[in-house]
């Protein structure tokens, strides 16, 4: 008993570095702004700040206006979108990848990784003037090879969140891919033997032998997957609301919408508690997403 | 079992190691930066964001305070955030920054800016532009010792727009602007849509984004007449009008003129471009030039410094105020010295991209110093993607820009 807790001690004691780097670097700045959400720290008080008790809290509520909520739907909307062409594009690539003796296995995996070099900035901006630009784009290119006039991508609100999304995936897809293969591998080949003496078509092996086999593996990447893609701000605001760039689409994620109502007032404390709001909304999200993954 | 035994305890010693060096490395960005010694030269330190030919410019004219006073420049990215987390404290503010004018009502808001007046005397301020003193100065203090200022010109390639073409008046523009828009080229084009750039259209016709008292100005009639003015240029001109669109049109020879700032002139000479700048066009109907926004650059002294290091920082403002600086800067980088006495050297005066600087100089408006421009750049872009872009009403646009505006500059407090 004494040695156990002396092994739980010593546990503790050499990762220790670690929980005081989560600590500083996670729990330390959440709890700080909820601090600073309860203060008046803007430009004006930036070094004599006060308690203002729930004023921005109660400031807060007037940003989550019809404007918020429908940047809340097109979030859910778009991570659900997100998430769906995601996973199947992701299975389906894996599985090519998997097949017995394919011989450009390895070059079409450092092919498909190459996304995920690419700093997120840059491959954004070479998808919105390379690819979408009216004037330059190569989608636009084409268009006029083929003797049609040029669309602007990036103005309609559905056309502009089909091209968020497609950049989406293109970003997001190698890390999928990456986890998906290793799950794949990690099913046991004899399974699919005995299915195809069986009979069993690809459908039928990948519904009933591979899907159930890899869920458990990919389900901690899936949900990181989810936040990251519910809290996305880089690819809607870079391709449609960039400040000298806009597009003139309104396709606002929460993100994007707290940023243009609260972020730029330089107001910390009521920014402090805009963020804190969004903190919990996504908090809940994790809950329910963690119950129904209980309930299972 | 010795062997089972010594490994269990080299792996223990092993992670205790590792346990000690991360909290080693964890800790060392906790550690002070050593307080300066009282005695010995002083340094000073300026945070700045130029070129290197301007910073070096900087760097000379500076080195011949050695050995008293010893002025490092140090290159900063995010300059202003980092001023904003930092200006305050002693170990980790610089002395003094080298940046544009827009962010001093920020930062004297904030406490963190010591007036220039407290080491100049007045007689050498008033050798500056005045415009460039109306930008350095808040609340009737000057916070900036304005080195040079940039300012949008009005450029034009003559291989396609020759000299007598040059429109001196909007409608010739649009004339013009009729006349070549076909094919794949374009008369004109600009940032239409930017409000820095649109910003000059809105000035012509005396409107303002943000008025001298704090207050936008985006549901004024002067704005809602500028605007629709506005919109039949705009319909000449590509829909995406921003910097990567324009710039490259007027690179590749695809877009006769353009609106743009002195950074673009090098790649545009670059690229084989026989360049023309010109005044910027009248407006018929107000008898007023498209008047931009102008940025001065200058040296701000932080309130840290100016209590400790208040003789060391006197004399690092008197060796910039010499009128070398300026002559030294337009011949390096083309900048446009904001000391009226540098437009006497014949180097400078022969130079026509500084000298259209200075022309344009007489009717640019200083981008405003408040801090409620800080919400004004977005809200003022999104009334012109509104216009411009999405093809809006521009009085019912116009109308909740302002009202978004208001809210958001009350929110600011």
């Amino acid at each position: 008993m004494k040695k156990k807790s002396k092994n739980t001690l010593w546990a503790y004691l050499c990762s220790s570095p670690s929980l005081i780097l989560i600590l500083l670097i996670i729990i330390f700045p959440i709890l700080y702004t909820a601090y600073i959400s309860f203060t008046n720290m803007n430009v004006y008080h930036w070094f004599d700040f006060e308690f203002v008790g729930l004023k921005n809290y109660r400031d807060a509520l007037f940003v989550f206006d019809s404007g918020f909520l429908s940047a809340l739907l097109r979030t859910v909307l778009w991570t659900v979108v997100s998430m769906i062409l995601q996973l199947v594009i992701a299975f389906v690539l894996a599985s090519l990848l998997n097949i017995q003796n394919f011989r450009g296995r390895r070059i079409y995996k450092t092919l498909l990784m190459i996304p995920w070099a690419m700093p997120g900035y840059v491959s954004i901006l070479l998808w919105k003037t390379g690819m979408f630009n009216s004037q330059f784009g190569l989608l636009n290119q084409w268009l006029e090879k083929l003797g049609m006039n040029p669309i602007r991508f990036l103005a309609g609100d559905v056309s502009a969140f089909i091209c968020c999304s497609v950049v989406n995936l293109w970003l997001a897809l190698p890390f999928m891919i990456m986890i998906m293969d290793g799950a794949l591998q990690a099913v046991d080949r004899s399974c699919y033997e005995s299915a195809v003496l069986d009979g069993a078509g690809w459908f039928q092996r990948a519904v009933y032998i591979t899907i159930p086999a890899i869920r458990q593996i990919i389900a901690p990447s899936v949900l990181i997957t989810v936040f990251t893609t519910f809290k996305q701000f880089d690819v809607v605001y870079l391709l449609t609301c960039q400040s000298g760039a806009r597009t003139g689409a309104n396709i606002h994620t929460i993100l994007t919408y707290a940023y243009e109502n609260a972020f730029i007032t330089n107001n910390y404390g009521y920014s402090s508690a805009i963020s804190i709001l969004i903190f919990v909304i996504l908090i809940g999200f994790s809950l329910l997403t963690g119950r129904r993954k209980k309930e299972r | 079992m010795f062997r089972i035994h010594f490994g269990r305890l080299s792996k223990r010693f092993a992670a205790g190691f590792l346990c000690l060096t991360m909290m080693v490395f964890l800790l060392a960005g906790c550690s002070r930066q050593e307080q300066e010694a009282d005695e010995g030269p002083v340094t000073i330190t300026i945070w700045h964001d130029k070129e290197e030919e301007v910073a070096a410019v900087l760097q000379d004219a500076l080195n011949q305070l050695a050995p008293d006073i010893i002025v490092k420049l140090e290159r900063k990215d995010g300059l202003t955030d980092s001023l904003k987390m930092v200006g305050n404290d002693p170990n980790a503010a610089p002395d003094m920054y080298f940046f544009a004018h827009d962010k001093i009502g920020v930062y004297a808001e904030m406490g963190i800016l010591a007036p220039i007046t407290e080491f100049l005397e007045q007689d050498v301020l008033d050798g500056c532009i005045p415009m460039t003193l109306e930008a350095a100065s808040y609340k009737g203090e000057v916070y900036q010792l304005p080195l040079y200022f940039e300012t949008l010109l009005f450029m034009y390639n003559r291989r396609y727009m020759k000299d007598e073409e040059v429109p001196s008046t909007t409608e010739e523009l649009y004339t013009y602007m009729q006349e070549n828009t076909r094919g794949g080229h374009y008369g004109f084009v600009e940032q239409h849509s930017t409000a820095y750039y649109a910003a000059g259209w809105l000035h012509a016709f005396d409107g303002y984004i943000l008025k001298e008292d704090g207050e936008p100005g985006l549901g004024d009639e002067a704005v809602l007449r500028a605007l629709e003015y506005h919109k039949k240029f705009v319909e000449l001109m590509p829909v995406e009008g921003e910097y990567a669109t324009v710039n490259t049109l007027f690179r590749e020879g695809k877009a006769h003129s353009t609106i743009g700032g002195p950074w673009l002139v090098a790649a545009v000479r670059e690229a084989g471009i026989d360049l023309g700048i010109a005044s910027m066009p009248v407006v018929e109907e107000t008898g007023k030039p498209i008047s931009p926004y102008s940025g001065v650059q200058g040296v701000h002294v932080l309130r840290v410094a100016a209590e400790k290091k208040h003789d060391a920082v006197k004399k690092v403002l008197e060796a910039l105020a010499d009128d070398s600086v300026g002559t030294s800067m337009a011949r390096a980088s083309g900048c446009a010295p904001a000391r009226i006495s540098c437009y006497d050297d014949p180097q400078v005066a022969e130079d026509d991209m500084v000298m259209a600087m200075y022309e344009t100089a007489q009717n640019a408006e200083p981008m405003p110093n408040m801090p409620e421009m800080d919400v004004m750049w977005t809200v003022a872009e999104k009334l012109l993607v509104d216009v411009n872009m999405s093809g809006k009403d521009v009085r019912s646009s116009a109308e909740d820009a302002q009202e978004q505006a208001l809210k958001l500059i009350q929110q600011m407090r």
